[in-house]
């Protein structure tokens, strides 16, 4: 398998060459560019599979750069800004991102959330032939009915039986909050009393599991005051 | 020939002539008129040509009418000397008349003279003055006839004619005498202050006095006709000639009338070039004055005798003015009924205040409200200004600290480092990552603060979501060994708030108590409603001697002289507190001893 290519976009030149250093040490190939303009340049004569994107660049911004790219194609793309409002965020993702990364950013963090935006890409494109009707897909989610397995962008994560009920639950039903009392009374099958922490105990278990970040969770959301909810995607 | 007679008229010579001759027919008039009045000239015989239809006649006519009805009152007959006319007067049962016949027509032969009362009818003779008649009085049952007999009405007629003989001539040289005057004053006026080649106005040393001193000249003048009338009064005289007694006070009134005409003229002629010259007014006591007055007036009310006080004072200081003269006026307004025509003046002064008071207050108004918007502008200004600082400087802050924490980061995988050098590595490591979530915190402050904060209100429980932080904190909580109490209600608490902030507000202050509390001691927390409000209280004790108000250790970050310790930002409460208020509620805290409290306080989300 040839080595995967990655494009760095960022102004800054120095985070531009922090970053190439740190996923050549990973293995990946790099290709930097230091606008939106060049970027797209680069993607015409490269074979690029993942994209990091700064927003605030001079000549074109990574928003719009965004929309040109995926005018034509479907690689993965992860937005690197200093912008951290939750408006920005919803924006870029909106826009076609496949992930938000504020600065100054956690070198690890990047890393994991590249390597899960690439299994994901490459997952999907395997799985998009053989996908079958007992597995539930949320995102990079995969819950396999059969198997009892749940893959995070490919890859399995091992649940217990009660995570995995409460996977189950939220994921059938993707974008909808469930109180505590509703989900204890689904996958514990007895009437809740008390339960919230139960709840969220074990919310906070899956979510360490499954979330690259478990303090900014991408998929299983707590919604404060109210209840929890698998994101749709 | 016009400039000849131009320059013969500013002589100085011929100026006084006419000065002296005005004076002298002034006088004369004034004489002659006393000389009327002394020779006891009744004045009507100059207008009135017939005796008969003269006032005096009229007054003769009432006489004999009074004198008649007393006849049949008094019952008695009057000798007949006493009376010179005819009369009849009888009721039902007595008749008296020294006529010598008792029949109407007899008296109605005299028609001229004739009058009668009959049947309470009157009936009076067409040429006599009859406005003047009175109607006799008392009962209507009387029968009175009066007529005067021609021998009375010729002798009459023959004095009236003597009268008028005497007092036409006098009246028509009184009337002369001022004409005369009149236009030698005119001259005068027209050629006073001018001199002879000169074109410029010449002034004498009176005219520098005030106009109103000057106008005082004409007071004596005034005074002596106002008075004149009663200085001669008792000094009439019964026959035709003056008695010495008369010449000497015409001499002395003569005296006097000259003097007075003198200074009058002098006046009139001073005050003639004042208004040449244009300055009757400017060169008045009133001029000085009214401008002071009115300054003075207009000062109270537009605000330029404050102007050193802010415009809100300014409205008040006017308002305590319109309403002292507006009292001061209503009392003039009571001193006016005594005078009822005057009424108008306080009205009208009214008006004039009421209308500065109105104008200048709306001028103050525009100006505060000038004042409000420049100021709410500025503060836009100011507002958006610290947004877009905080916005660039968290980008400018943000962009460097990448790069240090990735090269730190590549630092720590580089293999031939020196123990010491790794170690040094790590301490970059932990401080680039703190300085990374002070910067994170210190934004999210300044921009909860600045009120550029997008919320996500929507309804929520209150009771869930403590217990919810309870559950995502239980690792930390676990870890400090503290035991947490909570005691929350039963029910939900519904409240609209935005439920991320919210949990960052019970995050912070939990985080806060368990880093804070004194080993070995609870953690209380409690939640409900009281009346209309819901509550939060965290309680716990604090492990350290907390010397520190609370105000202080809410405005650490304002502040930042106190040290806090190494992890955290040490602005955990001040971000509590600031998104407690952008979601609506309100943040106390109360240090009481070693007990340390937060009060949170919503009011009820329904």
């Amino acid at each position: 398998m040839e080595h995967t290519r990655i494009l760095v976009v960022d102004d800054d030149r120095e985070i531009a060459n922090a970053i190439d250093k740190l996923l050549r040490m990973e293995g990946y190939d790099i290709i930097k560019a230091y606008n939106g303009l060049e970027a797209l340049d680069v993607l015409i004569s490269n074979n690029i599979q993942l994209i990091l994107l700064d927003i605030m660049m001079p000549k074109l911004d990574g928003l719009s750069t965004i929309l040109r790219i995926r005018e034509k194609k479907n690689i993965p793309i992860i937005i690197i800004s200093a912008k951290s409002e939750d408006s920005d965020k919803i924006l870029g993702l909106s826009m076609g991102a496949d992930d938000y990364v504020t600065k100054p950013f956690n070198p690890q963090e990047l890393l994991a959330r590249i390597k899960s935006q690439l299994r994901r890409y490459m997952f999907l494109g395997d799985m998009g032939n053989i996908k079958n009707s007992s597995q539930l897909i949320v995102g990079g989610l995969t819950l396999d009915k059969d198997s009892k397995q749940l893959f995070v962008d490919g890859e399995e994560v091992r649940l217990t039986p009660t995570e995995y009920k409460i996977m189950d639950f939220l994921m059938t039903n993707a974008g909808v909050v469930f109180s505590a009392e509703k989900i204890y009374e689904k996958v514990w099958e007895e009437p809740a009393y008390s339960v919230e922490n139960t709840v969220m105990v074990h919310i906070r278990r899956i979510r360490e599991k499954i979330e690259i970040n478990p303090k900014e969770p991408k998929y299983l959301k707590v919604v404060w005051g109210i209840g929890y909810k698998i994101e749709k995607y | 020939m016009d400039t000849k007679l131009k320059s013969i008229s500013r002589k100085k010579w011929v100026k006084c002539i006419a000065f002296a001759l005005a004076t002298v027919f002034i006088t004369l008039a004034f004489m002659q008129l006393v000389y009327i009045k002394y020779i006891n000239v009744d004045l009507e015989s100059i207008i009135v040509r017939e005796y008969r239809e003269s006032k005096s006649f009229a007054y003769e006519v009432n006489k004999a009418i009074s004198t008649t009805y007393k006849i049949l009152e008094s019952n008695t007959i009057v000798e007949p000397g006493e009376i010179n006319y005819f009369y009849l007067i009888k009721d039902d049962e007595r008749i008296f008349s020294n006529a010598p016949i008792y029949y109407r027509n007899f008296f109605e032969r005299y028609k001229d003279t004739f009058f009668s009362y009959e049947n309470g009818m009157s009936t009076i003779g067409k040429r006599i003055n009859s406005d003047l008649i009175e109607n006799p009085h008392g009962e209507n049952d009387y029968t009175m006839y009066i007529a005067f007999p021609d021998t009375f009405m010729e002798e009459h007629q023959r004095l009236w004619n003597q009268a008028r003989n005497i007092s036409i001539p006098i009246i028509l040289s009184v009337i002369l005498c001022l004409v005369l005057s009149l236009l030698l004053l005119i001259y005068l006026g027209l050629v006073s202050g001018r001199k002879i080649g000169e074109a410029e106005l010449y002034t004498s040393w009176m005219d520098n006095l005030y106009t109103e001193i000057i106008l005082c000249g004409f007071i004596p003048m005034i005074i002596w006709i106002l008075t004149l009338s009663k200085v001669l009064y008792y000094d009439t005289s019964v026959g035709y000639g003056l008695s010495d007694r008369q010449i000497f006070n015409m001499c002395l009134i003569g005296i006097v009338t000259v003097v007075i005409t003198i200074i009058s003229i002098l006046a009139f002629l001073s005050i003639v070039r004042k208004v040449k010259g244009r300055n009757f007014y400017m060169h008045s006591i009133m001029s000085k004055i009214v401008p002071i007055i009115t300054a003075y007036i207009k000062n109270l009310f537009d605000g330029n005798k404050f102007k050193n006080y802010p415009l809100t004072k300014r409205l008040h200081k006017r308002q305590v003015t319109f309403i002292i003269l507006s009292a001061i006026l209503v009392l003039f307004m009571l001193l006016c009924t005594l005078v009822p025509y005057l009424m108008i003046l306080p009205i009208i002064i009214e008006a004039i205040i009421i209308y500065w008071y109105v104008k200048y207050n709306n001028e103050t108004f525009d100006e505060i409200n000038e004042g409000f918007n420049e100021s709410i502008k500025e503060q836009m200004k100011a507002e958006r200004m610290k947004i877009n600082l905080i916005t660039n400087v968290s980008h400018d802050l943000k962009t460097p600290l990448t790069s240090i924490i990735s090269y730190v980061d590549l630092l720590s995988k580089e293999e031939d480092l020196s123990e010491a050098a790794r170690d040094y590595v790590r301490i970059l490591t932990e401080k680039s990552n703190r300085l990374k979530n002070i910067l994170g915190d210190i934004f999210e402050l300044a921009k909860s603060t600045s009120g550029d904060v997008n919320l996500e209100m929507e309804m929520l429980d209150l009771k869930k979501l403590i217990e919810q932080t309870l559950g995502d904190m239980q690792d930390d909580i676990e870890k400090s060994g503290f035991q947490i109490i909570t005691k929350l209600p039963k029910d939900p608490i519904y409240i609209v708030s935005d439920g991320k902030r919210l949990y960052r507000v019970f995050q912070n202050i939990i985080d806060n108590a368990l880093k804070y509390s004194l080993q070995g001691t609870r953690i209380f927390i409690e939640a409900g409603k009281k009346r209309e409000d819901i509550f939060v209280i965290l309680k716990n004790i604090a492990g350290y001697e907390m010397n520190f108000t609370a105000e202080e250790i809410l405005q650490r970050f304002n502040r930042g002289d106190k040290s806090r310790n190494t992890d955290g930002s040490g602005l955990g409460l001040s971000i509590a507190e600031s998104f407690t208020k952008v979601c609506g509620g309100d943040f106390k805290v109360d240090i009481d001893g070693d007990m340390f409290k937060v009060i949170i306080s919503f009011k009820n989300a329904n």
